[in-house]
């Protein structure tokens, strides 16, 4: 008898204390129960940290759980997943019917496809907009957007003559600004860069992030223009754009090419006055026709490690020899190249 | 000892009573939503931390894993497809490879076979090729002073990239087995290619082949096609070749290759039929397999890029201010 009593008092001193170290256990755990499920408040601190942290491009803003997946291998999807913190990045692209144009704009797109918030604008020269381009832009999975003015031709002169007073291109880089500045509104906009990208230049993917960061105008090197290796504006030591080392015409005021500038779309959007002037326009006058009317000399940011780098080359395609055509009943419409 | 055992009794009584307030106020806490911000602030601060050093770690796993290039990439679902590109040193050359190299980057599966026309391997085309992400082969070798083309030459005097070539299959035989899944793949670095072509020819049993536009002085030559079989070939210059198909035109599959060790682009060919010299040891009309729809779609180009205008860095490099070389272009 006295052994149950014994053990009653032991159960009895022993009951509380489990009963509270249990309790107790699992009001420690509940508030890491929380965490895990996400809940907002630490949710964004966790993805800040980790896009400093990991170089992955890829950018999830649905994924609310804070342990995130830090890829290591760079995943080429194509295009690259839209983020809302990167400023997107306008290519303003003129082109026209020829031969080449299908070879050209393929494998611009296949470069286009690497770089993140890319838009599109391509401007064809021509009344209507030709399937071949409808096609080929639908296919890529490209964000773009299709425009088309035609160049009035001369028709004083024989065959497919534009008017040569009007440089090629410079209605179609106009109607992409007048779309720009339709579209978007100098209040309500994501920061945006312009860059007129010619469809037969050759452009590195660094160049993209270099431009990223313009805020007014950016500028950087060109290769193979001006009839030198490279044609570049004079950076001095305290990384300010002074001159230019071209050896055409260096007085101008912008002796640089059209794939040598990028324009932050806020400015574009501030000036709505700014365009390519269509006609009287000396030779090499073009970019300096929209610039002055935009910055100064002084406003310039020089990119590319100030401006010692080539990340752009203003390649040009052969004219294909194509003799055979029409010979001996050699010719097939019904192919698109 | 009566008093003392009713001492013990109160000490059990209160204790009991005072654990089971205790208690009661524990379990009550539990219902409510507790505010212990500084506890999960803790914790969650301790698992962000934890994140930070893991995501740390993994890039310098990644940027080491870059360094040591894997000696055998870890057996692919896909068939490798081995691009095999000559090349050699102007002024285009960079430009050439950089454009080219981006749209490689978006073929899975891939393995680019560089070589170089050149005694060593410039710097140039390494750096490219390191920061491509590309999985890469880099050779060199240089043509013969006989077979080089000279200043002035018009390009089609001498077959060209014929060594490079070579040289690429040499390799493909030195560490490929009959085992390996592939495709090969000639590229010239100046043509244009769709993302679709290579999809194309992934799986190919002997050789296939497809159109080529903007070659042969025609928009485009291409072989044709009836009843899923190759039966001629719809090319204007020189239509009598045993293939009259450009370099671009056709793939080959890698086990074919390796069961002829012998074939080979042949050095003294005549002009146009540095192909066939290769082909005509290998397959027949017959056997070739017709592919982008039955060889109606373009899906490259024999493009060509226009040699830059120099004429002010000519005038600038005799008065001695030549622009800085150690700029690359």
């Amino acid at each position: 008898m006295p052994k149950r009593r014994d053990i009653l008092a032991i159960v009895l001193i022993v009951l509380p204390w489990t009963l509270l170290i249990t309790v107790w256990h699992q009001s420690a755990m509940a508030p890491l129960l929380a965490v895990r499920k996400g809940k907002d408040y630490d949710g964004s601190d966790g993805r800040r940290d980790l896009s400093q942290g990991s170089d992955s491009k890829e950018y999830c803003p649905l994924d609310r759980d804070i342990v995130e997946v830090v890829r290591t291998e760079y995943v080429y999807t194509r295009p690259p997943p839209w983020s809302d913190v990167l400023p997107t990045i306008h290519v303003i692209t003129p082109t026209y019917s020829r031969p080449v144009q299908k070879a050209e704009l393929t494998r611009l797109s296949n470069t286009l496809l690497h770089v993140p918030n890319l838009h599109w604008i391509l401007v064809e020269d021509s009344q209507r907009r030709t399937p071949l381009v409808t096609r080929l832009l639908h296919e890529t999975g490209l964000n773009y957007t299709h425009l088309n003015v035609e160049t009035p031709r001369n028709y004083k002169l024989r065959g497919d003559m534009r008017d040569p007073r009007i440089p090629r291109g410079t209605m179609q880089r106009n109607l992409a600004l007048r779309w720009l500045r339709e579209t978007f509104h100098i209040n309500h906009t994501q920061p945006g860069i312009v860059y007129f990208a010619d469809d037969d230049n050759t452009y590195s993917l660094e160049l993209f992030e270099e431009m990223r960061s313009t805020r007014k105008v950016s500028v950087w090197p060109v290769a193979f223009v001006g009839g030198l290796r490279y044609e570049s504006p004079k950076v001095n030591a305290a990384g300010k754009v002074y001159g230019w080392k071209t050896v055409f015409d260096p007085h101008r005021p912008f002796a640089i090419d059209m794939a040598g500038f990028a324009v932050n779309l806020r400015l574009i959007l501030l000036k709505p006055q700014a365009y390519f002037k269509l006609r009287g326009v000396k030779g090499g006058y073009q970019e300096s026709s929209l610039l002055r009317e935009l910055v100064t000399l002084n406003d310039l940011e020089p990119k590319a490690a100030n401006c010692t780098k080539i990340l752009v080359w203003h390649t040009r395609t052969e004219k294909p020899v194509l003799v055979n055509e029409g010979k001996k009943g050699f010719t097939d419409p019904n192919i698109e190249i | 000892m009566l008093n003392m055992k009713m001492k013990l009794k109160n000490v059990f009584v209160m204790y009991f009573f005072v654990s089971i307030l205790g208690l009661m106020y524990a379990l009550m806490q539990l219902g409510q939503p507790c505010d212990c911000t500084q506890h999960m602030k803790q914790n969650s601060d301790f698992v962000r931390n934890q994140d930070r050093a893991i995501s740390k770690l993994q890039n310098e796993v990644k940027k080491l894993q870059a360094q040591v290039k894997p000696e055998e990439p870890p057996k692919p679902i896909l068939p490798i497809i081995y691009v095999i590109t000559p090349t050699f040193t102007r002024l285009v050359q960079k430009a050439e490879l950089v454009r080219l190299s981006q749209t490689l980057m978006h073929v899975p599966s891939l393995h680019w076979i560089v070589v170089e026309d050149a005694a060593t391997k410039t710097s140039l085309v390494t750096e490219l090729l390191k920061q491509s992400g590309l999985q890469y082969t880099h050779l060199n070798v240089e043509t013969p002073k006989d077979f080089k083309l000279k200043e002035g030459d018009p390009n089609w005097l001498k077959p060209r990239g014929v060594e490079q070539r070579n040289l690429a299959l040499q390799w493909l035989r030195d560490n490929r087995e009959l085992s390996d899944e592939g495709v090969v793949y000639f590229a010239d670095d100046d043509n244009t290619y769709s993302l679709q072509l290579f999809q194309e020819m992934r799986f190919t049993k002997r050789v296939s082949v497809w159109p080529v536009g903007l070659v042969g002085g025609m928009r485009f030559e291409r072989p044709l096609v009836e009843n899923g079989k190759v039966t001629g070939f719809y090319t204007a210059w020189k239509p009598n070749r045993p293939f009259p198909m450009d370099m671009a035109g056709f793939a080959i599959s890698l086990q074919l290759l390796l069961a002829n060790p012998t074939a080979h682009f042949h050095l003294e060919a005549e002009r146009g039929y540095l192909e066939s010299s290769l082909l005509e040891t290998l397959v027949s009309i017959e056997e070739l397999e017709p592919k982008a729809d039955q060889c109606r779609k373009v899906l490259i180009w024999h493009t060509r890029t226009e040699k830059p205008k120099m004429k002010q860095e000519e005038a600038l490099q005799k008065q001695g201010l030549g622009s800085d070389i150690t700029i690359e272009v």
